[in-house]
């Protein structure tokens, strides 16, 4: 057996074991979606038919569900997550210059991934802490009072540390 | 009915019944009603909310689709309010699909290179969208009389079009997100192939993670296009022909007896099919064969001419000319030297004139249909229960409750069965599938056994003996309804459970399982072919589960009985007429004497009355001499799939050879006549599908050169030169008067009485204004289903509901033993092949072939071994490993599988591979070139 079909097959495992060990009475499609996402950061292929069959539905079915919600990622997540609140209160103290000084740092045009698989950024509705505002946050966390140069600043210091960095 | 109800709409009163609603009342009525994601044949879905209507007394606007009716409810469809909001729904809608034309006042002038004036582009113009004057979309906006401006701003979705999957084009720019092929593909085919993605103004239609439909499970059946009410899905062929035409026609392909439409153009070319609606038999669907592959039909290289060999070659003549050949030549082989070998599409005039003509006009009782190759699975069903046919209709079969599929290819071979099926598996119903094959209804399946090859008989022993112990046998009903059981019980008891369980190599808890469920689930089917089943143990197996189902009592109630599984179209009316050796019409064995002389009686000629040989028979008699001369009547897909031997080189032994064919077939070489025929679309007369229904038939158009004629036209003919009695038929009509006094079961068929039997259902047609929506509507033939109650022409869907005709039904006892087929030392294995639908763990790429731009899967096989065996050869889970069977090689990695028995290998292939195939293929027969599902022998060969 080769090294790929190994890395797959330990990916299957943790696939099954997250679906399989559901603490909550009810599962569904979605808690299962939810459990791989957790345990893996994303779903990937293997996923949707380990769903599938845990939930004795079709993998139309399950895609079904996992393309509704934009919040599932079905390619395997960046090293870094940024997200920048774009909510209300955010907005009205300036949320968009943050958020375009934000991606020019990352040279991107949108909210998405960046193509060396380093970052991701995404635009939030609320990150709870309008009191911040406005607010972003690196990988889970918040950083409050930003301006387009702070924001700048985390994001260049976010790409300095991840591990491709370097090379 | 007395439990009519009244409603109104629009203070019109229409009768209805409870349970209905509102627009289903309104359809029925006549009552237009717009819609778009309701479709006939599906639950409603009111998503569109096209149907909104508004009811007195009640609040809001409910969708008249999921609306019930009520006694005494009043609905306002055309009230300005009603109209208001439906052009409100439709502004969004169209918002969301090209409508610069939907609301041009020139858009019936228009044309493809008009120089539009309201710069609506290319790509949004209806003139350039393949569903240009069949669009329900469109109609519907124009019936509502929409403004010519829609304050909504529409943006072409730039979504690239899927154009490189076999026989579809989709483009989901077109989409309107009604999810009719959506609740088509899950809810009718059972086959989720495609579903809903993402969500609000980006939800479309489509597969996991993007993929091809070779990849998603699709079956290419159809269905999907069929119902699509904008130009999102269309057939790839034809795609921008517009139908000037609309003629009904049976399909040929198998014994299912889908009515189709065919749309036809100018120059009376076939250009599409959609089936019938209306059709008892295929409620609206067809398969990838019914749907895609009619193909043939079009083809321009029809035999136009009879053909004579002169001096060795075949040389065009005239008509009169090949008669008169015939008619001089036949003579000299009257008798046993002569056969007679008819294709599965004649109709049932046809074949009884043929089985006329071979034992009346010839003397000799040597024919048959070309696809009885498992006469025994409807012998067997005579022999147990007194009628040569299932028992019941094809679509009691959803109301099941547990369905035993026996060596059987459903799918593939009678697709339409296979819906009927999935939908009581979806609705609960257990099933159990018997087939070492891995066939595509196992992904189905409750309970799937893999008998090794030659022990099927020995399982169903151990199932019968486990009804027994199980106590699941109706001891009642079997001592009130049949002859005595003691002799099979006997057998029974003598059977050693553990044994059958070692030999078959099914666990003997599956064993028990599949009789606990067939006994004890309430109402249970059996359907049943004998692919793959030594021809010695045909009988018996075929037996057995007719047994099966008479003492669990599954007879004689929708949801019960048994089905056999054949393969050609008219193979049912081939056993009526006795288009088959030893089997005169309507009346048993040609041996009978009392049957015989009755039968010379009525027909005032002499018999013969020897045994006859069928297909297979006289092929090998033909290559022996003994069989001198043949007229074949359509080169069937048997002659070439190999499953009759080196058919061509049997026949080259024939002095005499006549064969009708559309095609110049690779058999015209070693015939000395070959004469132009038909084909089915042409033909007017009846045909009697698997579920006994006897359906009326009328030629779709001419045939096209003129020359060509069919199977009844040429053996009144034939009949007539040859001097023999009874030929005199001018019309279809007059050979059903004899068949009806001939054969009991067809007593009271006329074609006035098969006429009478249809219904008119409402229909809107291609010249109407309303909407397209009911375009494939007309009058529907129900047909009739054989025996026909005396007098009231009224036919019989259930069969054995009181009694059985034969006073007590036969628990026949077999003597249940194995058959151990002698290993070939060359090839010491056997090859199972199976196809499905999808396989989920399977390394599938899907790659875009350069020269033809369509998808292909490309992928490693995988060989899936017993343990034992795997030892045995030597190999270990992830070897690459070649299979050698005689004809063809296979290389695979190596799986190991615990539920396959020891000696076979399996593999597994998919139905987008099929598709993939049959898509250049202009056979008339589809599947002749595709290789079938039976095992093969075969040997392993380690590779380094």
């Amino acid at each position: 057996m080769g090294r790929q079909a190994r890395v797959m097959d330990g990916l299957k495992q943790r696939i099954k074991k997250a679906v399989q060990n559901q603490p909550q009475p009810t599962v569904t499609i979605l808690s299962s979606l939810l459990a791989v996402e957790d345990e893996l950061g994303y779903i990937p292929r293997e996923a949707v038919e380990e769903v599938a069959t845990f939930n004795q539905a079709t993998i139309n079915d399950v895609w079904a569900v996992v393309s509704f919600y934009p919040n599932f990622r079905t390619v395997p997540p960046c090293e870094h997550r940024i997200e920048v609140c774009w909510g209300p209160s955010c907005h009205l103290v300036g949320a968009m210059p943050v958020i375009a000084s934000v991606l020019e740092a990352a040279g991107m045009e949108d909210e998405g991934d960046t193509p060396d698989g380093k970052l991701t950024i995404r635009y939030n509705t609320c990150l709870g802490a309008c009191a911040l505002a406005p607010v972003m946050s690196v990988d889970h966390r918040l950083a409050g009072r930003i301006t387009p140069e702070k924001g700048r600043e985390l994001v260049s210091k976010t790409l300095d540390s991840a591990s491709g960095g370097e090379a | 009915m007395p439990d009519d109800i009244t409603i109104s709409i629009d203070g019109v009163e229409i009768k209805t019944q409870p349970g209905k609603m509102v627009l289903e009342a309104a359809i029925d009525a006549g009552i237009y009603v717009p819609y778009l994601c309701y479709h006939p044949g599906m639950k409603p879905f009111a998503a569109c909310r096209m149907c909104v209507v508004s009811v007195e007394g009640g609040r809001g606007y409910p969708a008249a689709c999921t609306l019930p009716v009520a006694d005494g409810m009043r609905v306002r469809s055309e009230a300005n309010d009603v109209i208001e909001l439906r052009r409100s729904v439709m502004q969004m809608l169209i918002a969301e699909h090209p409508n610069g034309c939907l609301t041009c006042h020139r858009i019936d002038i228009c044309g493809p290179s008009d120089v539009c004036l309201r710069h609506v582009s290319v790509n949004d113009r209806c003139v350039t969208c393949p569903k240009n004057e069949r669009c329900e979309f469109k109609d519907t906006v124009r019936y509502l009389g929409m403004e010519l401006e829609s304050p909504l701003n529409y943006k072409y979705k730039q979504m690239p079009l899927e154009v490189n999957d076999p026989f579809y084009d989709r483009d989901y720019n077109l989409c309107i997100a009604c999810g009719r092929c959506v609740r088509a593909c899950e809810e009718v085919r059972g086959d989720d192939a495609i579903c809903f993605t993402e969500r609000s103004g980006k939800a479309l239609v489509g597969t996991s993670f993007g993929t091809s439909l070779l990849e998603s499970g699709c079956e290419f059946c159809g269905a999907c296009i069929d119902v699509c009410p904008v130009g999102a899905l269309v057939e790839r062929d034809h795609k921008w022909e517009k139908p000037r035409r609309i003629e009904p026609t049976i399909c040929p392909h198998c014994p299912v007896g889908c009515q189709l439409n065919l749309e036809l153009n100018d120059a009376q070319e076939m250009i599409r099919v959609v089936p019938e609606l209306n059709a008892p038999a295929n409620r609206g669907q067809a398969c990838f064969k019914g749907k895609f592959g009619l193909e043939f039909l079009n083809r321009n290289d029809r035999l136009k001419q009879p053909l004579i060999r002169r001096d060795g070659n075949l040389m065009e003549a005239t008509w009169e000319e090949a008669l008169e050949l015939i008619a001089s030549r036949l003579p000299e082989y009257q008798g046993d030297a002569f056969a007679l070998l008819a294709a599965p599409d004649c109709t049932n005039e046809e074949l009884y004139l043929a089985q006329k003509f071979a034992r009346v006009a010839m003397g000799s009782n040597n024919l048959d249909v070309l696809s009885n190759l498992q006469p025994e699975s409807t012998l067997a069903l005579e022999r147990g229960m007194g009628f040569a046919a299932a028992t019941n209709s094809i679509w009691d079969l959803e109301q099941s409750d547990c369905i035993l599929v026996f060596n059987a290819n459903v799918t593939e071979d009678n697709n339409v069965v296979a819906l009927p099926i999935k939908a009581a598996r979806k609705r609960g119903a257990s099933l159990i599938v018997i087939d070492v094959r891995e066939v595509e209804l196992t992904r189905h399946a409750d309970l799937w056994l893999r008998p090794a090859p030659g022990s099927e008989l020995l399982l169903l022993g151990g199932i019968l003996r486990e009804i027994i112990d199980q106590g699941l046998d109706k001891k009642d009903w079997v001592e009130e309804h049949c002859e005595d059981p003691s002799t099979l019980l006997y057998y029974l008891h003598n059977l050693d459970l553990e044994e059958v369980a070692s030999v078959t190599q099914v666990p003997r808890e599956s064993i028990a399982e599949a009789a606990r469920l067939f006994g004890a689930s309430g109402k249970s089917a059996v359907c049943f072919a004998l692919d793959n089943i030594a021809q010695e143990l045909q009988r018996d197996c075929a037996s057995a589960l007719v047994d099966l189902v008479l003492l669990t009592g599954n007879v004689g109630e929708a949801g019960s009985g048994i089905y056999p599984v054949r393969q050609g179209a008219n193979e049912q009316g081939a056993w009526d007429v006795g288009c088959i050796a030893n089997r005169l019409p309507g009346r048993g064995a040609a041996r009978n004497d009392r049957a015989r002389t009755e039968l010379e009686e009525i027909l005032q000629c002499s018999l013969p009355s020897d045994r006859g040989i069928g297909s297979k028979g006289c092929l090998d008699a033909a290559a022996e001499g003994q069989v001198k001369a043949m007229v074949l009547l359509g080169g069937s897909q048997n002659l070439t799939n190999g499953r009759l031997g080196d058919a061509l080189s049997a026949l080259q032994g024939l002095e005499f050879l006549v064969i009708a064919d559309t095609f110049l077939s690779e058999f015209a070489p070693v015939a000395d006549v070959v004469l132009p025929r038909s084909t089915l679309a042409e033909k007017d007369g009846t045909l009697t599908n698997l579920e006994r229904r006897i359906q009326r038939l009328k030629p779709a158009y001419a045939s096209p050169s003129g020359g060509a004629r069919d199977d009844f036209w040429l053996l009144v003919e034939l009949g007539q030169r040859l001097g023999a009695t009874g030929f005199h038929f001018s019309t279809g009509d007059e050979v059903m008067e004899e068949i009806a006094r001939v054969v009991p079961a067809y007593a009271g068929v006329s074609y006035q009485a098969l006429d009478a039997a249809g219904s008119l259902v409402l229909t809107s047609g291609l010249e109407s204004p309303k909407p397209t929506q009911m375009l494939y509507a007309g009058r529907a033939h129900q047909g009739i289903q054989w025996p026909v109650s005396e007098g009231q022409g009224k036919g019989t869907p259930i069969l054995y509901t009181e009694s059985f005709p034969i006073e007590r039904a036969n628990l026949v006892a077999p003597e249940f033993r194995i058959v151990d087929a002698e290993p070939d030392p060359a090839y010491p294995a056997r090859l199972a092949p199976g196809r499905v639908l999808l396989q989920r763990d399977r390394d599938n790429r899907i790659e875009l072939q350069q020269d033809t731009r369509r998808n292909d899967i490309v992928r490693e096989e995988v060989l899936e071994f017993n343990a034992t065996d795997a030892q045995r050869w030597q190999v270990s889970e992830g070897d690459t490993v070649r299979v050698e069977c005689p004809g063809r090689d296979l290389k695979g990695i190596v799986r190991l599988n615990s539920s396959l028995p020891e000696g076979v290998i399996a593999v597994t292939g998919l139905f987008g591979q099929l598709a993939v195939e049959l898509e250049n293929s202009a056979e008339p027969v589809p599947m002749a070139r595709v290789p079938g599902l039976d095992l093969e022998p075969a040997r392993v060969v380690k590779m380094e």
